[in-house]
């Protein structure tokens, strides 16, 4: 993507990090959010904000804010009127008219999109102007206070409702509503600097239902009735400065507890539901006092609140001082199973509390430190609190995963650098989308991201040891501390911001150690490290020769150099060896301390110093070499393939008593289907000493060698039977649930129950199918009757007696999906839809969805495919719709590379729209729409398309003939340079002449991949100066600018759709407007044409530079007649190449034209109208005024986000 | 005697006038009954001692006789019927008259009385004949107090019974297999009913009624039936559970604890306070209990203050 002209500037002296220097012209010390009324009826919200700022620069005239959703009624700027724009490119990404389908020009515009209102970047979608009046003002670099009157009126993202329709008052009725979103979202529900980086202090007013509670962040200083006492107002006080992302709220009908350890931290849940929350929190106090106590920092805020809410967005969500939590984590005494499911949200939300919340982040590239460092130090509460064992083991488990995705997809890059425009290549070119942002990153990558993010950290920590460690964090939170509470320096404040260069300055301060090529390993760069390993042993030097080879060309794979711990396992006992991996060495000679002998019979000293007595037989007569590990201690990022006998692996199984080795080698013998790794596994498995999820993969294993060596008696003790099942499994399966008998237990068995449906339908095996016959009842096999007669028991039960979330249910519905996909029940999806409905608890949903997902696939159902779209866009619950997005992107009805009757324009269409504009209000939804559509389609065009008119095209750039890019896959995406370089493309349009107009129909086509990415630059220059290149947004919007044009026997007659034009005329007289500073706004919406058009020659040359008078636009209106029209109107017009211009400059001019503009803007600004505008003109247009106002025409922004300019009058 | 004799005769008559007036059927049942009834009460008054009394005192005692002895059979019948059967038993009498205040217990003794009258039986114009093609055994004979115009003793295999004794069942495994399957057939019985009686979904077209679904019923609020453990699964943790109770009384026994945290909140509380130095007046006098602002009373609107900003 494009970086602005700005950026890169930006971005080096943000290296150079001298401090923190904020991307805007201004600095917000302290913001005022009053939301006076809320109903949930209409669910709406209004209220206003006003933020205090101190201008830094003195020629202020313009303030960026962000702003979604929300309807802005007034500005106000120290109680003077001021005039806005509201322009929001992200809400459309891509034009309507434009047939683009490839997902390259998609993520390109996408990311430019975002970039355009990043307030990172000093962006925003309202641009509000300072009044002539208070110029003087700011450039003394007063503070100027800005008063915005709001509402939001059925908000789709951001702020979400949960209204159950019963009976009664909103309040008895548990209605709700609470803020979410991904990363920073608050924009959606209030104006704001949507940044984490801009703090400021707040004050926050709620007026609530006088039966509701009002949630927010910081201190409740006071409640107070209004006058017809029917509600109340809460107000909060949050005086330590934080940034707007870091704001929640949520207000509901909320039982209220107050933590009976800790006064100042209190719970709320929805009503009857106390008893639960009582237990679920009762622990909390454990937590905080273990972060306390490693971090010796007291919890930073003054108070804390946890909400546990119906629909929740994610499990947990970190906000400062308050966390909302989903509802589904509350659990009665009853239920053991989730509660260390649920502790480890309440640490992890506590965790980010400390760093995300009370510390936040320079900017996105530092967000792998706080991420790394919630998640390090939420990894050492699990250590204390589950022990050494589920430790390693979680840690084994997220190493496998990070480098399962990374060898997948191609690398997470935790600390992407964006910097000057020499950089051609993009980070992450190897992905589907951008990763300069947050909300363009796919939520799969992101989930990963936070995992490498701790991965590093525990690296780190093993390089400087956890001591220095935790006096980084330590450090870092005194800082910040001190300097929150700096109540009048906002200069301060930076210090309360963590950036990668400052967290890496400690880390060498407290150290003194260099972790520079550490961090430039896994930081900097992406990938992970992929490690052959193999030996031999040479019995005359007494040595082992290891040789460890690493895959460095595949993708997501990176090459390690460095030292690499081996741990060899011989019969004197366990030795570590620390070897150097440089870059042409393979092999590695280790000495052996034992000689190998036989007879003596002595005990065996393992690593942790235990003496065992072992047999011997096995092993080779030769070696002294019991087991061989590279890395034990997981201190690389890295997969290991490790060459070792069987027998290496069983003693490394029974003895090594590191439970990471334990899998490892677990997972090896999968591989040695033989007697003796049986015996291993089985020992393992019956030891009760060992570690149960070592015992649970020891039980799985087994069921995979029993099956490789087809011995019916092994599988009869296990659930998991692939092949046949033999009857005696499926017999113990029934008879555990027969003589399952709970009655007398203090706790609820439905996980176990839920389990053993589950280990029912593992038995199911593919039924023999004559001719494909219909299944009915009568050819039911009878282990399946049997097995249908428990599952209808227990769903039906369920109805009665329901289980603990429904975990019974959710096992039936697969277990019944299991049989109609091997062919035992008919295959139909009805049953699924209905508990899929809203209304169902969300287990029970996602279940039956993912059921339904698994049906359209398998049946290629287009009706189906077409129910999971509908739901994707209109489920109440964002959550069911992500995961739909999800699950059908983890299952693909099809992928790029398959032919499928599912596959077709109109489900292209669908799609592209959905992720276009149907999703703007979630970045989660409009990443995972674009994931699907990758998943489906790939990079490129996809290949149900037909092809598009031309297959040749002109490069206008080389002045010859290629084919058409959209039909050679990837082959825009290779050419990044002009996507990145906006001169070049600049050049590209001042170069080309009338000839190559009208013969690049299809070129014009292309290159409104860049051109868009030009216009996301032009559509929020208002307070930039325009740079060299730049084009008011003329160009590009070709696709918006609606023009039909009929070239009949080239006699000119055009229509022009006057929906866009008025507004982009709108659009673009305030950009002039206010970049002409002098004028006073109430006067330029009513200057004459003229005076305005004087502007632009100046302004056109200076922005572009482009000798010609030519419009740009001409270029777009030629393709769009071809576009639209038939083939040979494409022949007719080359006669008429010559003089493009002369077709319209014909035109008489017209002054009313303008007035007639003028008056639509006051209409609208009355109406107050959403920003598309249906009516249509038909307007002819004459060509002189044209040649004087070249903008008029060229409205991107138009029928987009445009709000007309709201003036006082 | 001869008293007994002359209200046996002035019966008669009676009797004879009312089978002279009407020649119905029903009537003449009604009329028997109504006779047997007055040589009842005439001889039972006898036995009590009197000699004479008079016609009207007769009528009225039989009348009593009479609405008591019906109400015997209603009430006998009902709880027959109540019990789902046809015939009234033994015990349905015996429930009857235990209910209508009535000493069975002297009943015994009462028949077995030594000054009784033993009443002829009525004529009976055309007995029953019971098919006797099954004799099994010999009837028991009447006991002395039972007239013997009474029904006989049915078969004897009706009534005699034959205590045996057998090891109650004990055994684990044939215990657990007999709970198991009760408690089988109770659910599926009672599923099936349930499916019965409501919508159902099945898997297979053809058959909707082998494994019958109870259909999905989408809830308004679905968390609180997918949350709250069951009323049955509460009785079960109130039954098993005491030391639940222990626990919470642990933490209210914190008193240490609590107050530590306490200080630190209050003083985290007056530092905010000194800042909003119109808040201070609020709270003053509820130290003793929990500092928490949501459990501080609701104010009331302040007359007319704007409220500055910032």
């Amino acid at each position: 993507m494009p970086p602005t002209g700005f950026e890169p500037a930006r971005m080096n002296r943000k290296k150079g990090d001298k401090g923190f220097e904020s991307p805007r012209p201004y600095k917000l010390t302290h913001q005022v959010v009053c939301i006076n009324n809320i109903n949930f009826q209409r669910k709406s919200v209004v209220g206003f904000v006003e933020l205090t700022i101190f201008p830094t620069v003195a020629n202020l005239n313009r303030i960026k804010l962000n702003s979604k959703q929300c309807r802005i009624y007034r500005v106000r700027i120290n109680d003077l009127e001021a005039a806005f724009i509201y322009n929001d490119p992200t809400l459309e990404v891509c034009h309507n008219e434009s047939k683009q389908r490839n997902l390259n020009y998609f993520s390109n515009a996408y990311a430019a999109a975002v970039s355009a209102v990043d307030p990172d970047a000093g962006n925003g979608e309202l641009c509000i102007k300072v009044p002539s009046e208070l110029w003087k003002h700011v450039d003394e670099l007063k503070v100027l206070k800005i008063h915005i009157n709001f509402s939001l009126d059925q908000p789709k993202g951001g702020l979400h409702f949960v209204v159950p329709s019963v009976e009664g008052s909103m309040a008895e009725r548990g209605a709700h509503v609470f803020s979410c979103g991904y990363q920073n979202s608050t924009r959606f529900w209030f104006p704001c600097v949507d940044s984490y980086s801009e703090l400021c202090t707040w004050k926050l007013e709620f007026t609530v239902d006088a039966a509701m509670v009002a949630v927010s962040n910081g201190d409740l200083v006071e409640t107070v009735y209004t006058h017809d006492m029917r509600k109340k107002t809460f107000h909060y006080m949050l005086t330590i400065p934080t940034a707007a992302s870091n704001i929640s709220l949520a207000i509901g009908p909320f039982e209220i507890l107050v933590d009976p350890y800790m006064h100042e931290v209190t719970h709320f849940c929805l009503p009857q539901l106390l008893p639960l929350l009582k237990h679920t929190t009762s622990y909390l106090h454990e937590v905080f006092e273990f972060y306390e106590e490693i971090l010796t920092c007291r919890y930073p805020y003054s108070c804390f609140k946890t909400v546990f809410i119906d629909e929740a967005y994610v499990e947990v969500a970190a906000y400062a001082s308050m966390s909302i939590f989903s509802t589904n984590l509350l659990h009665s005494a009853m239920i053991i199973d989730e509660t260390p499911l649920t502790r480890r949200c309440l640490a992890q939300s506590l965790a980010q509390q400390f760093f995300g919340c009370f510390i936040s982040r320079m900017s996105w590239s530092d967000e792998w430190v706080l991420k790394g460092i919630s998640g390090y130090i939420y990894g050492l509460w699990m250590k204390k609190t589950f022990g050494v064992n589920e430790y390693r083991h979680w840690i084994k488990e997220e190493l496998d995963k990070i480098v399962a995705y990374e060898l997948k997809t191609g690398g997470v890059l935790l600390h992407p650098i964006f910097g000057g425009g020499k950089e051609k290549d993009n980070p992450a070119s190897h992905l589907h989308f951008s990763i300069k942002h947050p909300h363009t990153l796919s939520w799969e990558y992101y989930t990963m991201f936070q995992c490498k993010a701790h991965l590093v950290m525990r690296l780190i920590e093993n390089r400087i040891s956890m001591e220095f460690m935790l006096q980084v964090f330590n450090k870092l939170l005194s800082l910040a501390s001190t300097a929150s509470s700096q109540k009048f320096q906002s200069h301060m404040w930076s210090q309360m911001l963590v950036s990668t260069s400052g967290f890496l300055k400690s880390i060498s301060n407290v150290s003194g150690k260099d972790i520079q090529p550490l961090i430039k390993q896994w930081v900097d760069q992406s990938g992970v490290v992929k490690f052959y390993g193999s030996f031999a042993f040479n019995r005359k030097r007494n040595v082992l020769e290891l040789e460890i080879k690493q895959d460095y060309t595949s993708p997501g794979t990176q090459k390690y150099v460095g030292p690499l711990k081996v741990t060899v396992q011989e019969l004197d006992g366990s030795f570590n060896h620390t070897l150097q991996i440089e870059e042409n060495s393979l092999k590695h000679d280790i000495p052996c301390h034992s000689k190998s002998r036989r007879n003596k019979k002595k005990k065996i000293p393992l690593m942790n110093g235990e003496e065992v007595d072992m047999d011997l037989s096995a092993m080779d007569a030769d070696s002294p070499l019991l087991w061989i590990r590279i890395d034990p201690d997981m201190s690389v990022l890295r997969k290991v393939e490790f060459e070792q006998a069987d027998f290496m692996w069983q003693y490394q199984l029974r003895y090594e008593r590191d439970v990471v080795a334990q899998q490892e080698s677990i997972l090896a013998l999968e591989k040695f289907p033989t007697p003796a790794s049986r015996l291993a596994l089985t020992d393992i498995l019956e030891q009760e000493q060992c570690f149960y999820r070592v015992r649970m993969s020891a039980c799985f294993c087994l069921a995979k060698i029993a099956n490789s060596m087809t011995m019916p008696v092994a599988m009869a003790l296990l659930r998991d039977v692939h092949n046949l099942c033999p009857k005696e499994v499926l017999t113990f399966i029934l008879d555990l649930i027969k003589y399952n008998d709970n009655r007398k237990n203090k706790f609820s068995d439905n996980y176990y129950r839920a389990e053993m449906i589950d280990a029912l339908a593992n038995s199911v095996t593919p039924a023999v199918s004559v001719n494909n016959e219909v299944r009915t009842l009568d050819n039911l096999n009878p282990d399946v009757r049997l097995i249908l007669e428990e599952i209808t028991r227990f769903l039906n039960m369920e109805k009665l007696l329901p289980s603990y979330r429904h975990t019974i249910t959710v096992s039936c519905l697969r277990a019944i999906r299991v049989l109609q996909k091997n062919g035992h029940v008919p295959s139909d999806p009805a049953l699924f839809k209905s508990y899929a409905e809203y209304g169902h608890f969300v287990d029970i949903r996602i279940a039956a969805l993912e059921a339904v997902v698994d049906y359209t696939k398998v049946d290629r159902s287009y009706e189906e495919l077409q129910w999971l779209l509908n739901m994707i866009q209109n489920d109440p619950v964002p959550y069911v719709r992500h995961k739909i997005l999800n699950m059908l992107t983890k299952n693909p009805p099809f992928t790029k590379n398959m032919e499928s009757p599912l596959c077709n324009e109109a489900l292209v269409d669908q799609l592209w729209k959905l992720m276009n504009s149907g999703t703007s209000h979630d970045w989660r939804l409009r990443c995972g729409a674009v994931d699907l559509y990758f998943t489906l389609f790939g990079l490129s065009r996809p290949s149900c398309l037909p092809l598009p008119e031309l297959g040749l095209v002109l490069n206008l750039k080389e002045k010859k003939a290629v084919l058409n890019p959209t039909i050679i896959p990837e082959a825009i995406a290779g050419n990044p340079e002009a996507a990145v370089n906006p001169s070049s493309h600049a050049q590209l349009v001042g170069f080309q002449n009338p000839e190559d107009d009208h013969l690049a129909k299809e070129a014009a086509c292309n290159m409104s991949a860049h051109q868009q990415g030009v216009k996301r630059k032009a559509d929020t220059p208002l307070g930039s100066p325009l740079e060299p290149g730049q084009i008011l947004e003329k160009n590009e919007d070709s696709s918006k600018v609606k023009l039909k044009i009929r070239f009949s026997n080239s006699q000119d007659e055009e229509e022009i759709d006057m929906d866009t034009v008025h507004d982009s005329q709108a659009f673009i007289s305030h950009h002039l407007n206010m970049l002409e500073r002098p004028s006073t706004p109430g006067l330029s919406k009513y200057r004459p044409a003229n005076s305005r058009s004087a502007l632009i020659p100046q302004h056109s040359s200076a922005c572009d530079g482009t000798p010609t008078t030519k419009p740009p636009w001409s270029m777009e209106l030629t393709r769009k007649g071809t576009g639209k029209e038939q083939p040979p109107l494409e022949m007719s017009m080359r006669p008429a190449a010559a003089a493009p211009l002369s077709v319209f400059t014909k035109e008489p001019a017209s002054s009313k034209h303008s007035d007639h503009h003028h008056h639509h803007h006051h209409e609208h600004k009355k109406k107050k109208k959403k920003h598309k505008h249906k009516h249509k003109h038909k307007h002819k247009h004459d060509s002189k005024e044209k040649d004087k106002e070249p903008f008029a025409f060229s409205s991107p922004a138009s029928g987009r986000s445009i709000r007309s300019p709201s003036l006082s009058d | 005697m001869a008293d007994t004799v002359a209200t046996a005769g002035a019966g008669g008559s009676g009797t004879r006038s009312g089978s002279k007036q009407s020649t119905n059927p029903a009537d003449n049942y009604h009329l028997a009954r109504r006779r047997t009834l007055q040589v009842v009460v005439s001889s039972l008054l006898t036995e009590a001692g009197f000699e004479s009394a008079e016609k009207a005192s007769v009528e009225t005692l039989t009348e009593m006789l009479q609405s008591y002895i019906s109400e015997i059979g209603r009430s006998a019948k009902s709880y027959c019927e109540h019990t789902a059967r046809t015939q009234p038993t033994l015990s349905d009498i015996v429930v009857t008259l235990v209910e209508m205040g009535f000493n069975v217990d002297t009943l015994p003794a009462y028949a077995k009385r030594s000054q009784r009258m033993v009443i002829t039986a009525p004529p009976v114009t055309n007995q029953p004949v019971t098919p006797k093609a099954l004799t099994a055994g010999q009837n028991r004979p009447h006991p002395p107090h039972i007239p013997s115009h009474f029904p006989e003793f049915p078969d004897p295999h009706t009534y005699i019974k034959t205590p045996t004794y057998r090891e109650p069942v004990s055994d684990y495994q044939v215990l657990r297999e007999k709970a198991a399957s009760q408690r089988r057939d109770v659910e599926r019985a009672l599923t099936r009913f349930m499916a019965k009686t409501g919508e159902t979904q099945s898997l297979f077209k053809d058959d909707v009624s082998t494994f019958p679904l109870i259909a999905a019923r989408p809830f308004t609020i679905p968390y609180l039936t997918a949350l709250l453990p069951s009323e049955l699964e509460m009785q079960q943790m109130e039954e098993t559970d005491s030391s639940e109770q222990d626990e919470q009384t642990d933490t209210e026994n914190l008193p240490l604890h609590i107050s530590t945290d306490d200080s630190g909140a209050e003083k985290e509380n007056t530092s905010v306070l000194q800042q909003n130095p119109s808040l201070s007046g609020s709270r003053n006098g509820e130290e003793n209990i929990i500092d928490n602002p949501y459990l501080r009373p609701v104010k009331k609107p302040k007359i007319r203050r704007k409220k500055s900003l910032s």
